[in-house]
């Protein structure tokens, strides 16, 4: 059986914060397929598994602008403002970041405390 | 500007329209009309509720500038100074304004004073990056949860070892409990290892379903076919499909094609502690074939159940155990009081059941949730606990109790996967189908009677029995662990701790308990040498494997030698019982075929008439049109008829029909379904012509085929619409829901299910829907419309040929019964004595049928059995509950039957006595009609077994040819009309009754040492039945004619050659007027046929011209016969030698 030879492996993407891997698709700011998108950074694109449409394209990550590492589009990674910023870089510049940011971010930290305390 | 404005309205269709050709045009990444689109539009009501709230609370314009900071920091991040939302956005989007303004389509006209202005296309703008990034987050959160859940599975940590053993060792075993995510997992650690064409096996069909949408949704492939399922009558299975789930009978049949099954790199078996029979069977194979194949990769997987059996068997191969993920559970022993364990007879006691729900209402407060899961033995004791539980629930009003077993409706069945309402809990009194196969969450308590039900074959009897046992320790675990999956439990085991340790270890193996005949049949097929010697993991006894052997050789499955037959080549390919196997081939031979293709699919499911409903007596009206005392068969067959009319004409409202007569339609879809199948088999093996002529569809015009094409088009998305909402929230059930489930009549009826009517409807639209993607309505009428309406001459014949494909489940009625209640009618097998007719069968409600009619005495003598009415009920099951029950019978008429179908026929010398398969005996009066009778069925049978095995032959061939195929159409209707002939017309007043013991000890003559019945003097009865040679039977006595006729061999016969017997006769084909012995006689009329009638060259030996040229044709009929008295060599056919010895006779005298 030679079948298995001619799979490709498919490109996985990793984020180096918390773990999460998944297979992507295209790495840039142009997802395939879709004309009128652009993203403003370049990032893992993955067709998006939850929809029925072929062209419905999913961002998994991209690298922190600043620290170059690589993390997710979750929340507790990273955070989009107008660049990508990992969290451990958004928490070393966090007085640079408007206030409306500040404050989300110390009220998920209350939060998630407080559920693992509960 | 201003006047423009004050147009716009976000609220209009039309303004919406307008923004939709900015935005959602059809190259854009969202187009109008899609179901994004309409999502869009609702997410964009949202935000600008949200945006006004925002702006009203003014909390947007506060801004502090926090410029000071800044200038302290090392590196500036250059963000602006401002905040907005949208710079939180990764994505931006080009649109018709932005292309416009970029000059790519000038040519389209700027001038649109009604369109919308740069505001709210600045705004709209808005609400889709807004709706894009809402969008992405929701698609990425469900994958965080899916990557999140996946890592929270016990199995997880072992993913990388499991890789790792798969790619150094051929196989391994995989032993994990309950929970621990192996049946997920596993296949998709192999898949993303880079392993493909994997096939992942399961014991039940639903299964394999449910796990490959629960695969391709966590492998993030919910869209695709990488993941898909492959089972009877479906698949999902593409080219690109890499992972397969499919039944364990599948893959074995993939084998019996694919010796070395090299569509695969992967085999999984997944529970394989079941230990059903195809799974052991399964493994025997794959083991075998693991030496073939050095690449191919087995993994076993099994809950923590006997390992070390499955790893030696496989050469002590590596075992990987998972922990499995339970709750703890708290087990307590509560053995039952003698005064209330049920003696056999009795009901079971419902007290010590009660005292354990009123236990946990003590207990537990209502607002804790958590259901009750109930074991019981069988449907009875389900029954008789129910009805206490209910006036307990009635009373309190704290329970929902709920049946679960087989037997009930699909929809009965889905009701225990419904919520309880709060402060009610769910009470699900089930046999052990919930201890495996459904999985229940939410249950918290767990009751377990200690008892199963399980079948078993009895080899003595011939009979399927379902007993009562304890169930094995491992099953026990089994039952306590479904207490404790969504959160701590109890199970209450009503037995003590010492009865827990006296149970066996384990269940008894399916190879241990059953019939052995498919898997036989198909060991045959695949060519894996004598059963006896197979190397099973846990061999079956080697008197099981014999007793499958002869029963194959009855059913003419094997030959004498063990090998497989043409027919047994055959049967071994159809997935259904030898028995209706053999239906189907029969049938395949006359024009019978769509009639017998039903009935052999009826026979196959389980039975569509709801036990619930049987005493309704609404159903009972409403289904009697479809009662057909011939026997259930043809009642199925009306039934489904029917149904297919109905369908035809109303479609959908087919489920109302159903109701009212208290039918499951789930069972009649799967009824066409295997109708179809099996067409589909006969035809792969030219048993039946291809379809064309004037129903193939390219007969309509190309209007009509685009219209069905459109149809099909619709129906497509009917169905992908279904699954992608399937799995949606559970019903939350009624107090008053529960209670007459399947008790009292008529819980499944119109009024009683109103709630459920959604439901219900949605059900039955998907239903319709695949039906209707699967079958030609209308080609399934036509050939419904034959078997409607059958003229009594095919009923007859249809009769005789289920009754040839039941043969030898025939059984007597007991000569008494017309003297006995309807209720307390006996019948007799050969190997088992005083069986009843099951309740559901046609002829337990009208049992007349099938007595002797008292005025067709015939002759007034001392026997008043003599009668031409005597019947039979072939049957296809007989199994014993707490009584041994037939069913699904159908009468014959029994000599007529007996002497078409029997295996082994004796007689007498003068052929009035015949005794059949050792247990039958039948007396003639009159000798004459005895010899007439006899002959002609030998005949019809010669001609009969010519046919099948020609037809049979056919279907080796690659293309019969056309020729053939007629010469065979005209002789299969001339020996159909024989058969109808001799099946209805035949008035022969005859005895029928069952031999004593004592009778079958002293039942033949034995081998005879007279020098008279030496070889030479035997005739050669070849011509009449090719292949055997009449010679004297070993161990009967008599002479063996045929494989199934033996003559004279009966105790009482007189002397073969005896003068007394001879009579004079006269051959109405031919000048022949000379005294002969019956045998004599039987064997001139079989080679002498009427003039005009020898349409083969072989059959055209009769005359004495004939044989007297030599043509090279007629010598294979003649022989050397020396003659003693004219001392010459003569050659002769065995009609010439008689006449000849005669001559000597007659000078002698
Ligand atoms: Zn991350
Ligand atoms: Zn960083």
């Amino acid at each position: 059986m030679d079948q298995t030879t001619t799979e490709i492996p498919p490109k996985i993407f990793t984020c180096q914060l918390c773990g999460l891997s998944s297979p992507f698709v295209y790495y840039g700011q142009k997802p395939p397929n879709t004309r009128a998108i652009v993203l403003l950074e370049e990032c893992f694109v993955t067709k998006d598994p939850f929809s029925p449409e072929k062209e419905k394209f999913l961002v998994l990550g991209s690298t922190c602008s600043l620290c170059s590492l690589c993390v997710c589009v979750a929340s507790d990674c990273s955070l989009f403002y107008t660049k990508r910023f990992c969290m451990r870089c958004v928490n070393k510049h966090l007085d640079q970041f408007p206030h409306q940011i500040q404050a989300e971010l110390a009220k998920k930290k209350q939060q998630s405390s407080k559920a693992a305390v509960s | 500007m201003d006047s423009h404005r004050r147009t716009w309205d976000w609220d209009s269709s039309q303004c919406r329209a307008q923004m939709d050709q900015v935005f959602f045009r059809e190259q854009d990444y969202i187009q109008a009309g899609s179901p994004d689109h309409k999502e869009f539009w609702a997410f964009f009501d949202r935000f600008q509720r949200f945006k006004t709230k925002k702006d009203m609370s003014g909390v947007a314009k506060e801004d502090r500038g926090d410029g000071t900071d800044r200038k302290k920091a090392k590196v500036d991040l250059g963000l602006p100074k401002e905040y907005d939302a949208r710079y939180r956005i990764n994505v931006s989007v080009c649109s018709r304004d932005i292309e416009e303004r970029l000059g790519k389509s000038e040519h389209r006209g700027r001038q649109r004073s009604s369109g919308p202005g740069p505001q709210e296309i600045s705004d709209c703008r808005l609400a889709l990056l807004h709706f894009l990034d809402f969008t992405q987050r929701q698609s990425f959160g469900k994958l965080a949860k899916l990557r999140r859940e996946q890592k929270n599975l016990p199995i997880f940590q072992y993913r990388d070892r499991i890789v790792e053993l798969v790619r150094t060792h051929p196989v391994v075993v995989v032993a994990g409990d309950t929970g621990c995510g192996k049946s997920t997992q596993v296949p998709q650690y192999l898949l993303s290892a880079g392993f493909s064409y994997i096939s992942c096996t399961q014991p039940r069909r639903i299964a394999c379903i449910s796990l490959a949408k629960r695969v391709s949704f966590e492998s993030l492939n919910q869209y695709g076919s990488k993941v898909g399922y492959q089972i009877r009558f479906e698949t999902s299975r593409t080219t690109s499909t890499k992972l397969l789930f499919l039944t364990e009978g599948l893959l074995l049949r993939q084998i019996q094609q694919d010796k070395t099954l090299s569509q695969y790199q992967v085999v999984i078996v997944d529970e394989v502690h079941e230990r059903h029979l195809h799974c052991d069977f399964l493994l025997g194979v794959l083991r075998s074939l693991l030496a073939e194949r050095q690449d191919l990769r087995l993994i076993l997987m099994s809950a923590t159940i006997n390992i070390k059996l499955f790893s030696d068997y496989f050469g002590s191969a590596p075992v990987l155990q998972v922990p499995g993920r339970l709750f703890p559970i708290q087990v307590v022993y509560q053995p039952i009081p003698p005064d209330e364990q049920p003696s056999r007879s009795e009901k079971l006691d419902p007290r010590p059941y009660l005292r354990i729900l009123q236990g946990i209402d003590q207990r537990y407060p209502p607002e804790e949730r958590g259901d009750l899961l109930l074991f019981l033995s069988g449907m009875t004791e389900i029954s008789t606990i129910q009805e206490a539980c209910q006036v307990y629930a009635t009373h309190t009003r704290r329970w929902i109790v709920l049946p679960l077993h087989s037997t009930l409706s699909i929809a009965q069945q889905d009701k225990v996967f419904d919520i309880a309402p709060p402060g009610v809990r769910k009470c699900i009194i089930s046999t052990n189908i919930a201890e495996t196969s459904v999985t229940i969450d939410g249950v918290r308590f767990v009751v377990d009677s200690g008892k199963v039900k399980e079948m078993s074959f009895d080899p003595k009897a011939k009979m399927q029995r379902l007993q009562e046992f304890w169930i094995s320790r491992a099953s026990s675990e089994q039952r306590k662990g479904r207490a404790g999956r969504t959160g701590p439990g109890v199970c209450y085991r009503l037995y003590a701790e010492s009865d827990y340790d006296a149970f066996a270890p384990y269940p008894v193996p399916e190879i241990h308990r059953v019939a052995l005949d498919s898997l036989i049949l198909q060991m045959k097929s695949m060519c894996l040498g004598d059963p006896l010697s197979f190397i099973f993991i846990d061999p079956p006894p080697a008197s099981s494997i014999q007793t499958a052997v002869t029963y194959l050789k009855e059913q003419g499955a094997l030959d004498s030698r063990g090998e497989l037959t043409s027919i047994g080549s055959l049967l071994a390919q159809l997935p259904v019982d030898v028995v209706i196997g053999k239906m189907l081939v029969l049938g395949s031979l006359f024009h019978l075929v769509e009639p017998v293709l039903t009935v052999a699919a009826a026979l196959s499911v389980q039975s569509p008439f709801l036990r619930s409903t049987q005493h309704n007596p609404d159903c009972t009206t409403a289904r009697q049109p479809l009662h057909s005392n011939q026997g259930d068969p043809f009642t199925l067959l009306n039934t489904f008829n029917a149904w297919v009319e109905v369908k035809g004409e109303r479609g959908g409202g087919s489920r109302k029909w159903c109701r009212r007569r208290g039918l499951e339609e789930q069972r009649l879809y799967e009824m066409v379904n295997l109708r179809r199948q099996f067409k589909d088999l006969l035809r792969s093996h030219s048993l039946l012509e291809s379809e064309g002529g004037s129903s193939a569809p390219s007969a309509g015009d190309r209007g009509q085929r685009r219209e069905r094409l459109t149809e099909r088009r619709r129906l497509h998305q009917m169905k992908r619409d279904h699954e992608l909402q399937e799995g949606g929230k559970r019903k939350v059930l009624r107090l008053e829901e529960g209670g007459d489930g399947g008790l009292s009549s008529g819980s499944d009826t119109e009024d009683k299910s109103r709630g459920r009517k959604d439901k219900d409807r949605q059900n039955m639209d998907i239903q319709e829907v695949k039906f209707k993607l699967r079958h030609n309505v209308s080609q399934l009428q036509e050939a419904v419309t034959v078997s409607q309406d059958l003229s009594s001459r095919q009923q007859a014949l249809l009769k005789l040929l289920l009754c040839r494909g039941l043969y030898p489940q025939l059984a007597l009625p007991d000569e008494h019964n017309s003297t006995r209640k309807d209720s307390e009618q006996v019948f007799h097998t050969k190997n088992k004595q005083g069986v009843v007719i099951h309740p559901t069968s046609v002829f337990a409600s009208d049992p007349e049928v099938l007595h002797v009619p008292e005025d067709d005495g015939g002759e007034m003598g001392s026997d008043k059995r003599d009668s031409s009415r005597h019947q039979l009920l072939a049957f296809v099951t007989l199994l014993e509950t707490n009584k041994p029950y037939l069913s699904n019978c159908v009468r014959v008429p029994a000599l007529q039957a007996l002497l078409l179908v029997a295996n082994s026929m004796d007689t007498n010398a003068d052929c009035t006595r015949l005794v059949v398969d050792g247990w039958l005996e039948l007396e003639l009066r009159d000798p004459s009609e005895a010899l007439r009778v006899l002959s002609t069925a030998l005949k019809l049978r010669a001609e009969w077994e010519r046919l099948l095995l020609a037809q049979l032959g056919q279907s080796g061939a690659a293309e019969p040819a056309a020729a053939e195929q007629a010469v065979s159409r005209r002789a299969t209707e001339k020996l159909s009309e024989g058969l109808v002939r001799f099946l209805l017309y035949t008035e022969v007043s005859y005895s029928l009754r069952r031999l004593t013991a004592l009778q079958t000890q002293n039942l033949y003559v034995g081998p005879q040492a007279e020098s008279e019945s030496s070889s030479s003097e035997t005739p050669d009865l070849s011509v009449l039945f090719p292949g055997a040679q009449a010679k004297p039977d070993p161990i009967k006595g008599g002479l063996r004619v045929t494989s199934f006729f033996t003559y004279n061999c009966l105790m009482d016969s007189k002397d073969l050659y005896s003068e007394c017997l001879r009579t004079f006769w006269s051959c109405p084909n031919c000048d022949l007027y000379m005294p002969l012995t019956p045998l004599e006689r039987m064997h001139h009329e079989a080679s002498c046929r009427p003039a005009g009638e020898q349409q083969e060259s072989q059959d055209g030996a009769e005359s004495e011209k004939a044989s007297s040229s030599s043509s090279s044709s007629m010598s294979s009929l003649t022989r050397v016969y020396h003659c003693d008295v004219c001392n010459e060599d003569l050659k002769l056919t065995s009609t010439e030698i008689l006449k000849h010895k005669r001559q000597h006779m007659y000078t002698a005298k």
